[in-house]
């Protein structure tokens, strides 16, 4: 393995890392000297996450994109991209039921049919694109990329485990429903986490320095039970509805494009 | 009208005073000077009331039933619920009210700016904003945009295709055979761009492969902002130097951005100029970030920071931050009445 190979992986476990810190930082914090409760909440940190969770995703973009990318690949993806951001312009004009999305099942079907670092950047970009358009940009796009990012990612990862086990069809697809109900409900656990340092509410369920892993999780573990587990349910159950009805064609279309895309003629040069 | 860049900073200047002051009076100040801006800056041409107030009210008011209803803090309490209500039961307080208001307020501020953000920087210019470096994600996005109009006009299409086949939508499993011809459509024409773009000679004059000077500086300064966040995090007493290791690794990433992005040849068509009124709106951001944060000894910065418990009491105003405030407002000041409308 090539000492660029190895450097590109360390760069890639690095990025994540400092961006799933950042996203747990609420369950590491150690106890801050603090004068009141409301000074607690109007500390620094959340604002510091922000921007290490901005850096880590432009970190991982800059390695993503220090390899070669093709013309056929970034045609490919701008047009994915336009599609599942098509999807999200009908989702604002017509709300579906509670947290019902319809851009993670194009995510992880790209992700799955065309790799990780596809899947990454896919996720990444259909949130950027579709918070353009739709005037969603804020302090929790960073967020929201780097979580649609890791359900592309992570699909790619899926693919590799599936071809390992040379499961069948149904099973395949089975694999994938599991994979997009378990995201549906991650996507609002991870995302929740931008603000719930800053929400208020029982004392059981809020963040407050120094309240020790076990603690934090329980709390967290509250409120997520509360505010948004039904509202997840719905994604999650979107998803499953999608990858089942619509998953085997749109499989079937893109696995026909990708060897179409990826075409090559190899020449004795 | 100012450029992306200006009103970047001045939503993130909001985004940084509204999040780091927890007192309703200077919540309500800077919720009440984002909304101008927005006013004069993006004028509301529909009917009914612009979304950002709609979304303040819901916040402010959902905030402080949800404080009011759970958290049973307080002295004053205005009427007691049945203790087996779950979560709810139990006296309610003014003060919970009020606390609850207080975090709906910040909430709301920080979504004001960045709607008015949202609605005076055309696409365009935010596309514009991609750093060099991200020559690709620029191109990515770029396309993306392009075809968006394109895949609405093709989605309208087959949808009236398949109707005219007696197709109709009731559910879920209806919209396969709409699509399904999006997709396969779309990817076609990524074929075709593809060509296209490897026939005007895209990607044919560098190699962009990152060197492996390249790669160890950006492992560099990722380790430094791990190592940064990590002392930040469990650290306390070495929070300022692992604030200054994090700025520092952060802007070894960010040269590093600027080098590789130096590579890249570029043209631009219209540039922006720096306008006097950009100037201004910088000005007025720095005066309000000063005001409020800096250790001036003539502001009480005790002041930016209130709890309504045990028993509500007036939250103080410190007059120097509050006028530094306004800073905030120079853009509603500057800008032409509904200039972002002419852009577009």
């Amino acid at each position: 393995m090539s000492a660029r190979r190895i450097i590109g992986g360390t760069i890639y476990v690095l990025s994540g890392v400092v961006g799933v810190l950042a996203f747990i930082y609420p369950f590491l914090l150690a106890e801050v000297p603090r004068q009141s409760y409301g000074q607690a909440h109007g500390q620094d940190t959340p604002l510091v996450t922000i921007a290490l969770v901005g850096l880590s995703v432009v970190a991982l973009l800059v390695e993503l994109q220090g390899r070669e990318i093709s013309a056929r690949t970034v045609a490919l993806l701008g047009v994915l991209v336009a599609i599942a951001s098509v999807l999200r312009f009908i989702e604002n004009a017509v709300p579906g039921p509670g947290g019902f999305s319809p851009i993670f099942a194009p995510i992880i079907l790209a992700g799955y049919v065309f790799g990780s670092r596809f899947g990454f950047l896919m996720g990444a970009f259909t949130l950027l694109t579709s918070a353009l358009i739709t005037g969603g940009v804020g302090p929790w796009l960073p967020y929201q990329m780097f979580t649609a990012g890791w359900t592309g990612m992570t699909a790619g990862w899926l693919s590799y485990v599936v071809r390992a086990l040379c499961v069948k069809e149904k099973l395949e697809f089975v694999a994938l429903c599991v994979f997009g109900f378990a995201w549906g409900l991650l996507y609002g656990a991870i995302v929740n986490l931008w603000f719930w340092p800053w929400a208020v509410g029982v004392p059981g369920q809020t963040w407050t320095p120094g309240l020790g892993l076990w603690e934090t999780v329980r709390r967290y573990g509250a409120f997520y039970i509360v505010t948004s587990l039904v509202w997840d349910t719905a994604r999650a159950a979107g998803n499953v509805a999608l990858l089942l009805l619509l998953g085997p064609a749109t499989l079937r279309a893109l696995s026909r494009f990708r060897q179409r895309f990826y075409f090559e003629v190899c020449t004795d040069a | 009208m100012p450029d992306v860049r200006t009103w970047l900073l001045w939503a993130l200047t909001v985004l940084v005073t509204a999040s780091r002051v927890r007192n309703p009076l200077y919540s309500i100040l800077t919720l009440l000077i984002a909304a101008v801006v927005e006013l004069v800056c993006a004028p509301h041409r529909g009917a009914g009331l612009p979304s950002s107030f709609r979304f303040g009210v819901t916040v402010v008011v959902l905030g402080a039933l949800f404080n009011g209803l759970t958290a049973h803090l307080g002295d004053t309490v205005l009427f007691s619920l049945p203790a087996q209500l779950p979560l709810s039961g139990g006296p309610v307080t003014l003060e919970a009210l009020v606390y609850g208001a207080t975090n709906g307020l910040v909430l709301a501020a920080i979504f004001s700016s960045f709607s008015t953000f949202n609605r005076v920087t055309p696409v365009r210019d935010l596309v514009r904003l991609t750093p060099r470096a991200f020559h690709e994600a620029g191109v990515v996005i770029s396309i993306a945009l392009t075809f968006i109009p394109q895949m609405m006009y093709h989605l309208d299409e087959i949808r009236d295709a398949q109707a005219v086949r007696g197709h109709r939508m009731r559910g879920l499993r209806d919209w396969l055979p709409v699509i399904l011809p999006l997709l396969t459509g779309g990817l076609e024409r990524a074929i075709g761009l593809a060509e296209a773009m490897v026939a005007r000679g895209y990607g044919a004059l560098s190699n962009r492969r990152h060197s492996l000077r390249t790669q160890m500086f950006l492992l560099v300064g990722l380790m430094g902002v791990l190592v940064g966040w990590l002392a930040f995090l469990l650290l306390p007493q070495w929070r300022l130097a692992a604030v200054s290791g994090m700025i520092a690794s952060g802007g070894l990433i960010a040269g590093l951005l600027w080098q590789t992005g130096r590579s890249i040849p570029h043209t631009s068509y219209r540039m922006h100029r720096w306008t006097l009124c950009d100037s201004l709106i910088v000005l007025g951001c720095c005066v309000t970030l000063v005001s409020m944060f800096a250790p001036l000894p003539f502001v009480n910065r005790k002041a930016l920071y209130y709890s309504p418990y045990p028993r509500l009491s007036p939250p103080p105003f410190d007059a120097v931050a509050g006028v530094g405030l306004f800073g905030l407002l120079v853009p509603a000041i500057v800008v032409k009445r509904g200039a972002a409308d002419d852009r577009d």
